[in-house]
């Protein structure tokens, strides 16, 4: 007995190192929330298809989403933007091939560009691109109208596909890509995975991990404990199992910042947010932090301003809203709102209706109440876009570019993402200077204006910046995540 | 024993002819059969039409737009009414409508996704054999414990076993199939590590979904087979067969259960057809792709191509499985034979 029992530990011993040695030879498994629904390179519209195109196809060159870092070169080795701001020439390099062998030409960085700026899903990003065009065998030049001062993050969007392979099969295209980028497109099972492998003649030289696994699990829950059995070694994650990933030795967890932000929003053209006073209430009325403990389980950066910590334009000294209900009543009282006041509704969709409940809670207290209206997400943005509310809670992402924020902000965007419906002509004008200044302290200080300028009329009442949560083995080694968290396994390791 | 009279072998029978017979009485049985057959074919198309008129206005009523869905909210109107144009969702209701029957009666084409932009056929033939799988593998396994639970519950009622039984059956019946389905997870692939926690590629994922269906299922399944044999074993024929001598075996399965059976025939076909639109608690919990998934995903995004193709492929499916029930029941009661051949006029 004793003695099967020693064999028995022994055999399992073995196949441990076994599999421990194995390790380093294995494909990374990621766990995604959705299938994607396309590979196509510009008509896609998901975080999942984006982070699997990632992977296949790379771009002209690589800016860290905080737009505080030099590009890094990818497909183009080197750029330059002319004085005027409205030519911006890349060269193109030479040793770059397609997953098929062929080498990547400018003709194929062209039609690559001209693609993008034709898709519905993705064109909007280089609007402002007037003409692309090949002067030379490694030289390309895009011509913009006017300056645009985001446009170079905009042009290094665009992944570099081959153009005769979409000549000659524009359905393999999409269903068997063949792309750029450091991994190759191996095969995909509808629903529920996807299958890449390392590009052995990728120009920046083999990615370490041989292998990439998309596994498709939407269930929370369900993907916890995949992490755990070791089934899946690397996924993003809800704050809700953070708990029980914590608590296991085997994983690692990272926080990653995001721009995206959790924000109230109160519709100006209605009683009483109409008046500044009302809207610096309820920003002083909601207690952040306990939102944030309640809602997103602590995992959220607070802020009250739209703007990232991390982001470009934001700096220390604007004005941040704070918690102080006493300040609420006041601005309340002063607004001439004869307190307890009926609000009416606050309009919310099902995912944010614990929001809700934490606002509607923080309000009550100052004297402003209201009723919680859910309704089905659809339908939410179709009475949020129409202005047809009075006060909702919501969480939107408007990354890329500070220059982006122009969408919650300006006359243009009223009936899409500006949701307070707000619309001023000086701010208007800040947005425009920001977009034509190529200086970049100049662009520092626009913004600045801008962002003070939202604080000080308390325009929303954004509440913070939920982190992104990764989980993954600790064997991975995995780089600092930018701001958003992009990541290419390219830059991922097993641990020796 | 006494010798074989006809009708003897088919309790409550009201016409003998169908317990044998003779060879121009098969093909009489045939004919009338197979008539019954096609016209219940000819009357699938009416339904099919009600379906797909029914589901296509109710995605038209519900708000938002593919486009809008698909492109999000910073989107640029330009784009979205381009996106819409694309998909054709820019006609109006009616227009839309008949093209898409036109598509399906003329080109057998079911349409392209708005949001894969792949023939709709695609995603609806990866995803049904996995769901088709569960379906078949949950009603054998909760009929093999439900049934046979049920009949040993009613024949020992009041036994120790049978309280059991009830207890464990109304346990889990009113279990939520989520908390059921991640109860198993945490016990057999985290703390034992013997079952893989997610996926469809090969039988061994198949087993904590089936158990997470069949066991809620089967507990319904137990409840209704004892009901009924509980009432069937107090009919005046199972006296009858057992005064005249029959052993207690031969009473209950050759006299009793058929009759007993018919109900739960009638509801594990609904079951079934009910679990080929998927069992989507089991698929969303072990991340199976299955068309419960693919509906619930494709009406949030408004891909009214993907709802109307999986819709009308289940009913299609669902109907043709009430026909085989519908026959299965005229081998288990001929007085429902007898119906077929007078066309369904008479009363059984």
């Amino acid at each position: 007995m004793k003695k099967t029992l020693t064999m028995l530990a022994a055999a399992c011993s073995l196949t441990m190192m076994l599999s421990a040695s194995a390790f380093a030879a294995e494909n990374l498994v990621i766990a995604v929330d959705a299938d994607v629904d396309t590979l196509h390179p510009t008509d896609f519209s998901t975080t999942v298809e984006m982070t699997v195109l990632n992977q296949l196809y790379d771009s002209l060159m690589y800016i860290n989403p905080e737009g505080t870092e030099e590009p890094e070169p990818r497909i183009a080795e080197s750029y330059e933007i002319s004085e005027d701001g409205l030519d911006y020439t890349f060269k193109i390099r030479k040793d770059a091939t397609f997953h098929d062998g062929t080498p990547v030409t400018v003709d194929d960085v062209v039609f690559s560009i001209e693609l993008y700026k034709a898709s519905e899903y993705q064109g909007s990003q280089i609007s402002m691109l007037s003409s692309v065009e090949a002067v030379d065998e490694s030289t390309v030049v895009c011509h913009l109208d006017t300056p645009y001062a985001p446009f170079l993050q905009g042009i290094c969007s665009p992944y570099i596909v081959s153009k005769d392979y979409y000549e000659e099969d524009p359905d393999a295209f999409v269903t068997a890509p063949i792309g750029s980028g450091a991994y190759k497109f191996v095969n995909r099972t509808t629903g529920s995975n996807l299958v890449l492998e390392a590009n052995e003649e990728y120009y920046r030289g083999a990615a370490e991990i041989p292998g990439i696994t998309f596994e498709v699990i939407p269930d929370a829950a369900t993907k916890a404990i995949a992490l755990q059995t070791g089934e899946v070694s690397f996924a993003e994650i809800d704050s809700s199992v953070l708990p029980q990933l914590e608590a296991n030795p085997a994983i690692t967890i990272a926080e990653v910042s995001t721009s995206s932000f959790t924000y109230v929003s109160m519709n100006l053209e209605k009683e009483p947010f109409n008046d500044v006073r009302v809207r610096q209430a309820v920003s002083y009325a909601i207690n952040r932090e306990n939102l944030i403990q309640v809602c997103f389980e602590g995992k959220a950066e607070e802020n009250s301003s739209i703007c990232a910590k991390h982001r470009f334009g934001y700096s220390d000294d604007l004005m941040q809203y704070t918690y102080d209900p006493e300040k609420a009543k006041a601005l309340l009282e002063e607004a001439g709102i004869t307190m307890p006041y009926n609000l009416g509704k606050i309009l919310v969709a099902e995912k944010y209706s614990n929001l809700a409940q934490v606002v509607q809670n923080d309000l009550k207290a100052v004297g402003l109440e209201m009723e919680i209206d859910v309704k089905e997400f659809n339908a939410y943005i179709g009475e949020l876009t129409s202005g047809d509310y009075v006060i909702t809670v919501l969480n939107m992402t408007l990354e890329g570019d500070t220059q982006q924020l122009e969408m919650a902000f300006t006359t243009d965007y009223i009936g899409t993402a500006n949701n307070a419906r707000y619309s001023d002509e000086e701010m208007d004008e800040l947005f425009n200077q920001a977009k034509m200044e190529t200086d970049t302290e100049k662009r520092e200080e626009l913004f600045g204006q801008i962002l003070s300028k939202a604080q000080e009329e308390a325009i929303y009442a954004p509440i913070g910046n939920p982190l992104t949560l990764y989980a993954y083995n600790a064997s991975l080694q995995s780089p600092e995540f930018p701001l958003e968290g992009n990541y290419f396994v390219y830059d991922f390791s097993w641990q020796a | 024993m006494l010798p074989k009279r006809p009708g003897q072998e088919c309790p409550g029978n009201a016409s003998g002819a169908f317990c044998g017979g003779s060879y121009h009485q098969v093909l009489e049985r045939i004919y009338f059969m197979s008539k019954y057959i096609v016209k219940r074919l000819l009357y699938m198309i009416p339904v099919l039409l009600g379906v797909a008129f029914l589901v296509f206005a109710i995605l038209s009523l519900t708000p938002g737009d593919p486009g809008s869905i698909i492109l999000g909210i910073t989107a640029k109107p330009e784009d979205i009414a381009a996106l819409n144009a694309e998909f054709g969702y820019d006609q109006p209701f009616f227009v839309r409508f008949f093209n898409y029957l036109g598509d399906i009666v003329f080109h057998f084409n079911l349409g392209t996704s708005y949001s894969t932009r792949q023939p709709v056929m695609n995603d609806i033939l990866a995803r049904f054999p996995n769901t088709l799988t569960l379906a078949v593998l949950s009603m054998c396994v909760s009929s093999i414990i439900g049934i046979s639970l049920g009949i040993l519950s009613a024949v020992k009622q009041y036994s120790v076993l049978d309280h059991v039984c009830v207890v464990v059956a109304l346990v889990f019946a009113s279990m939520p199939g989520f908390w059921l389905g991640l109860m198993l997870l945490i016990l057999f692939s985290l703390k034992l590590g013997w079952l893989p926690s997610f996926g469809a590629a090969s039988l061994k994922h198949f087993i904590l979904p089936t158990l997470t269906v069949s066991l809620t299922s089967a507990a319904g399944l137990l409840r209704m087979t004892r009901a009924s044999m509980l009432e069937t074993v107090r009919q005046e024929y199972i006296r009858t067969a057992k005064a005249k001598g029959a052993s207690n075996r031969r009473v209950i399965w050759k006299h009793a259960l058929k009759n007993a059976l018919i109900p739960v025939v009638t509801s594990l076909g609904g079951g079934f057809g009910a679990s080929l639109g998927g069992a989507i608690i089991a698929e969303t919990v072990f991340a199976m792709p299955g068309m419960g998934t693919l509906m619930t995903t494709a009406i949030r995004q408004k891909d009214v191509p993907m709802v109307m193709g999986a819709t009308l492929f289940l009913a299609v499916l669902f109907s043709l499985v009430i026909l085989v029930v519908d026959i299965l029941y005229a081998f288990l009661d001929p007085r429902i034979k007898a119906k077929y051949q007078n066309g369904g006029k008479g009363r059984g």
